[in-house]
């Protein structure tokens, strides 16, 4: 069990026929799990019974108890998705697929509002996935990179 | 005001960021007489040769929503402050450049890092006030203080009043 960035996590691997999966289970708050197994999240919450039941789909998209927003926070405070902070232009890419990053390494440049950005890694990890493109708009919260 | 003066260098935003990662304290300026790799927006380069004013400024840390209005007060300062002193009409031609006559006389560049928070913030300011001449590729875009009135600017002055400016500005900002 690990504490980063104030939330529990645990991460493990399981098998099952012939593949392996990668599980990591994170504490968002008392009363909220998320399980990620590969890419996949999966929620999971405590009933009055203190018995742990999985959050539906409604609620998931309703987001509406605020637990999906600390998901998306731990997500960012752990550094595994690197979303944009605000709508801008990708000038830049100072990364490829399968580099291994540095906590604190430039990843990107965003312009936004004439300003330049430097996107750094918050955790060290290997780049899977590039999600933004050099000369592109991106949103807000949009995510630029995924590691792992 | 802590002033950190220098003769030369690549560029007073590198520093100035090279600085702040090693912890030095917002509000730190830094001022370089030339630079060798001054830039604008997108790595543009910056002519910054001997007798204009470049300098750089660690801002205090900041939510983003607030440093997007930073580079835009920068500009109404640094106009206001050209107006004062050199009785010039500057026009900002918003968010980061200021003209005078219809050639460029300043621009503004404000950097951040960011990382699951704002890491650190630099505002990046070239004045062009003792530059004398510039090359035939320049002289039709960039103009000066002194091409403008003759007169000679004092450097440290313009920057105090300039800081000055944005301290009381951006108070709002702070820590």
């Amino acid at each position: 069990m690990e504490r980063g960035n104030g939330f529990k996590t645990m991460k493990t691997k399981i098998k099952i026929g012939e593949k392996y999966y990668q599980v990591d289970v994170s504490e968002i708050n008392r009363d909220f799990l998320k399980v990620r197994v590969d890419d996949k999240d999966f929620f999971f919450k405590e009933n009055e019974f203190q018995e742990l039941i999985p959050v539906d789909e409604k609620e998931l998209a309703s987001g509406s108890e605020g637990w999906k927003t600390e998901a998306v926070l731990w997500d960012s405070r752990a550094g595994k998705e690197i979303k944009s902070p605000l709508t801008g232009t990708i000038s830049g890419i100072d990364i490829k697929k399968g580099d291994k990053v540095k906590p604190g390494q430039k990843l990107m440049t965003l312009i936004a509002m004439k300003m330049e950005n430097e996107i750094v890694a918050e955790t060290a990890g290997v780049v899977k996935e590039i999600k933004a493109e050099a000369g592109k708009l991106v949103n807000s919260g949009d995510i630029l990179v995924k590691l792992e | 005001m802590n002033i950190k003066h220098f003769e030369k260098l690549e560029s007073t935003s590198s520093t100035a960021k090279e600085m702040a990662e090693q912890g030095v304290e917002p509000w730190t300026v830094i001022w370089a007489d030339e630079q060798n790799a001054g830039h604008g927006k997108e790595g543009r380069d910056w002519h910054s040769s001997k007798g204009g004013l470049y300098f750089s400024v660690i801002l205090p840390k900041s939510n983003i929503d607030d440093l997007q209005t930073i580079t835009i007060l920068a500009a109404f300062i640094t106009a206001k402050v050209i107006k004062n002193n050199f009785s010039l009409e500057p026009f900002i031609k918003l968010p980061n450049d200021i003209w005078v006559n219809q050639k460029k006389v300043c621009g503004i560049l404000t950097e951040n890092v960011i990382g699951s928070d704002i890491k650190l913030s630099v505002i990046g300011i070239g004045l062009n006030t003792n530059i004398e001449k510039f090359s035939p590729q320049l002289e039709n875009a960039a103009t000066s203080i002194k091409i403008e009135t003759g007169q000679e600017a004092d450097n440290e002055k313009i920057l105090k009043q300039i800081v000055e400016g944005l301290k009381e500005q951006l108070k709002t900002i702070s820590q």
